[in-house]
């Protein structure tokens, strides 16, 4: 029987270790270390899942929960456990610094499996109060630091699970590249670890309607940088919906998610759809909102997520459709191995014989033609491009230099700021947000918030002029005099009523201070109104030359 | 709006403020006259008409501002300064060199003002003095109880371990620490372990400071650009960690000292890979434990944690309430000369 406590300090080893290859060494060994019967549960837990990626089963446990049974086990009140986790800038961080000293037997791999699968059938979040609160008592400082990362989705250690199959590979002296096919086929690196460590990856086979990783494209700054590459690519639009793989076999369809979680249900038109006509297949691509033959912003697909069924006025008003742009498997074939090329040839056959949607594909020889590409690009309302080597393999689950995406800023604008307010983790204390406007004749109409972009300095600096400007606080907002000018950068525009401008920005982020620049001088609506009916190819609600000077 | 703390110290918009000795105490702008507990910048502003300050805190003060021109008044540890109605001691904060806790006494009370302080041990400062008040004005940067650092042997063993291993396996030690205080530290205690140090610019111009205090940096250069020798370690700013004094050197080892470190968010935030919770400021136990020795009736909170530690506080049966931070601070108007209150 393995303690979770060793896998625990294995995960804080690998958190300090520099470099990839220090970070492998340490999870081979901790793998290595771990029983036949536990190596499963073991590998998915140094891998941060508490589960196999195909499993359905989730473990809802929320922050008021984990709350809960940390006043409990430490004692602290939940105001200074609140405290410590904005400190910390990570609950499960903070709640394992609370720990009082450990007193009893320390859980076992095993029993943190069966916790975790406890909690995943509990109905409710008092149930799973307990249970975890119980499992905590039970654990020490760094038990209970990796118990709460793994409930909470993520071990930010610097490895995942590709690192794991590097491990894997390397504890159990299996191929590199057997151990990524088998995890992908398998959909769960715990059935991985153990077939590779009796030598048999080869057992584990690709099934239609297992979920599968989806392989990711790596950002490009500028088209410059894949210039001397371009003849190698293909180019595609980058469309703003979710990804999903599309599994079908004659009527049965399954749809899902980038999180490997079933989908079907949330997109009924898209499932009826595919499920017409023969066919076996696996298709990548996404699920967008369409409107008159193309795909519409994924601010409205938006109100389509997190619903289990749509109501039929919601279908009737945002329909969804799934664009396909890669075939993974046809006729019970996998064909993940074989270049892009083939794969392409084989999604415009299912394409032209079912009339699935499906992607265009056009190429570019120069940086000039990319950026001509782009702009068309975004004159349909899509995000950006998408660049895909014509003779590369389907990665699963990897970000890898094979798939290159491009989406870039869409433009600055300048704004001042109207309201700030606290931000998070080493930033609690320090007013870090920024709610900011643009001017419309003698108002200032608001279009964003942004978190991100300042040096800790600047913001320090800052708080003190918005302490003494501070017009008015509403809870943790101050409003404040609007006197500096931001310059903020974004990814695309819509129309929205969240903000009294009439307009959201995507991503947005402060690119610098523009403490030279008079308020007089920023962006005015009209400005943003041009630029929004520039990308949207919808018409102005009121042109008029800007009059910034 | 002017907030009498006690009969001899006021919280007023800019600052803190001891009429009974017309001075400011640790203002956040420069004002006729300064009681400064210790030289950091975040306590010690530019351009001050007079500084009351311990002779360790005067000439630290000086070296960080070559052109100041305004009057010292050198107190030492202990020395009792009369004022109206009122006497004013510095005591030993344990935070760096020189750094002192500010002492009112009258005859209907005391008031403690603490600065920056800890209560454990360190070569270059003496450790801090609880002497009784009636009214506490406690520093809580780290005024939750996730704070708790481990021991000074513990903390100097990491250290010194941390950068063994780094040069064992080829790669040069950068300790980010911070220029008044923690360098200083850092370099004497690598020097008794036989690591030669190379300090950043604004740790070394210091050094003077320390010397004339008795402290030696045989084995001590200052960084010129050039390379970090072999069986040498380098003493950087935590500001410093994303520019090319650390990033140019591709086999490096970052080793981060300071109560921060406990975030293992500083790792990313520093791009550090050994963290080290050694800080110059008393972790949660031990404001805890200077409160209990101080014995107030009321307890002020200032810096960090502020509203947290008071709330904390408050429910152990000590009443207590937050002071607005530095950076909350109006600046002092230059008419301020008078005491009135």
């Amino acid at each position: 029987m393995t303690a979770y406590r060793t896998l625990a300090e294995a995960l804080e080893r690998v958190a300090s270790s520099r470099g990839r290859l220090a970070k492998v060494a340490v999870l081979a060994e901790a793998l290595r270390a771990v029983g036949p019967e536990e190596l499963a549960v073991g590998a998915r837990l140094l891998s941060g899942s508490p589960f196999a990626e195909w499993d359905e089963a989730v473990t809802s446990v929320g922050w008021a929960t984990v709350v809960k049974a940390a006043v409990a086990v430490t004692g602290w009140d939940p105001d200074t456990i609140r405290a410590c986790a904005s400190a910390i800038g990570d609950l499960g961080e903070a709640v394992s610094l609370l720990m009082p000293p450990q007193t009893e037997n320390g859980l076992a791999v095993g029993e943190v499996d069966a916790l975790f699968r406890s909690i995943s059938r509990a109905r409710k979040p008092a149930e799973r109060g307990a249970m975890l609160e119980e499992a905590l008592r039970r654990s020490g400082a760094v038990e209970a630091k990796y118990l709460l990362k793994t409930l909470s989705g993520g071990l930010r250690i610097g490895a995942d699970v590709t690192t794991v199959e590097e491990a894997i590979a390397s504890a159990f002296s299996a191929d590199r590249e057997a151990v990524a096919r088998a995890r992908r086929d398998s959909g769960d690196v715990g059935e991985t670890a153990a077939a590779a460590r009796t030598g048999a990856l080869d057992a584990i086979a690709f099934r239609l309607f297992h979920p599968i990783g989806f392989m990711l494209a790596s950002p490009i700054e500028e088209a410059e940088e894949v210039e001397p590459e371009l003849p190698a690519f293909a180019v595609e639009d980058k469309f703003d919906g979710i990804r999903a793989h599309a599994h079908k076999d004659g009527p049965r369809v399954a749809l899902f998610s980038r999180t490997l979680d079933e989908v079907t249900a949330q997109f009924p038109e898209i499932a009826a759809r595919l499920g017409q006509g023969d066919g076996t297949w696996l298709l990548d691509g996404e699920i967008v909102a369409w409107r008159d033959g193309r795909p519409d912003s994924f601010f409205k697909l938006q109100r389509r997520l997190g619903r289990k069924a749509p109501e039929p006025e919601l279908l009737e008003e945002i329909p969804a459709a799934f664009v396909a742009y890669d075939c993974l498997a046809a006729g019970g074939r996998p064909l993940f191995e074989s270049p892009w090329g083939e794969r392409r040839a084989e999604l415009e056959r299912i394409g032209a014989e079912s009339g699935i949607v499906v992607s265009k594909v056009s190429s570019a020889s120069s940086a000039a033609e990319l950026e001509a590409l782009f702009v068309q690009a975004r004159e349909r309302g899509n995000e950006g491009l998408v660049l895909k080597r014509r003779d590369s393999a389907y990665q699963a689950g990897k970000r890898g230099r094979a798939w290159r995406k491009w989406k870039k800023a869409l433009a600055t604008l300048d704004v001042v700021v109207t309201a700030v307010e606290q931000g998070h983790g080493k930033r609690a204390g320090m007013l870090s947000d920024y709610t900011f406007a643009v001017q419309d004749g003698e108002r200032l109409v608001n279009i964003g918030k942004a978190y991100s972009g300042l040096t800790d300095e600047e913001i320090r600096r800052l708080g003190t002029r918005w302490r003494k400007t501070t017009l008015e606080r509403y809870g943790p907002v101050r409003a404040v005099e609007p006197t500096l000018v931001i310059e903020v950068s974004f990814d695309s525009i819509q129309k929205s009523a969240r903000h009294k401008s009439g307009f959201a920005l995507r991503f947005p982020r402060i690119v610098r201070l523009r403490e030279d620049k008079p308020v007089s001088e920023i962006t005015t609506l009209d400005e943003v109104r041009e630029l929004y009916a520039r990308v949207s190819g919808e018409g102005a609600d009121k042109p008029r030359s800007s009059g910034s000077p | 709006m002017t907030e009498p703390l006690s009969p001899f110290l006021e919280s007023r918009p800019e600052g803190l403020r001891a009429p009974a000795f017309d001075a400011w105490i640790d203002p956040a702008s420069a004002c006729p006259r300064a009681i400064l507990t210790h030289a950091h910048a975040d306590h010690a502003a530019a351009g001050h008409g007079e500084v009351w300050a311990t002779p360790e805190t005067i000439a630290l003060y000086r070296r960080r501002n070559p052109d100041w021109s305004g009057v010292a008044r050198p107190l030492g540890y202990g020395e009792r300064v009369p004022g109206d109605g009122a006497e004013l001691t510095l005591l030993s904060a344990g935070h760096v060199l020189g750094s002192a806790q500010v002492r009112i006494e009258t005859d209907g009370g005391s008031l403690l003002y603490t600065g920056d302080f800890k209560l454990r041990t360190s070569r270059t400062s003496a450790p801090a003095v609880a002497a009784p008040a009636s009214v506490l004005v406690t520093e809580t940067t780290f005024g939750l109880p996730v704070f708790r650092f481990p021991g000074r042997e513990a903390l100097e063993g990491r250290l010194v371990s941390a950068c063994r291993e780094a040069l064992a396996a080829g790669d040069t030690p950068v300790v980010l620490a911070y220029a008044l205080g923690k360098a200083q530290e850092a370099a004497a205690v690598l020097t008794d372990a036989g690591i030669a140090t190379v300090l950043h610019g604004a740790a070394w111009k210091l050094l003077p400071a320390f010397e004339a205090a008795g402290h030696a940096f045989p084995s001590s250069r200052p960084y010129d650009s050039g390379p970090v020798r072999d069986g040498e370690a380098l003493l950087a700013p935590p500001s410093c960690s994303r520019t090319e004094m650390i990033r140019k050197r591709k086999r490096r080892r970052v080793i981060y000292l300071s109560g921060w470190a406990v975030r293992e968010a500083s790792r990313s935030e520093l791009d550090a890979d050994v963290l080290v919770p050694w800080s110059d400021h008393a972790d949660f136990d031990d404001l805890l434990r200077h409160v209990e020795s101080v014995a107030p009736q009321r307890v002020f909170t200032l810096h960090g944690f502020a509203a947290d530690f008071a709330r904390i506080l408050g429910s152990r049966g000590v009443p207590a309430e937050p002071l607005p931070d530095r950076e909350e601070r109006l600046a002092i108007p230059d008419s301020d000369t008078s005491a009135s209150a």
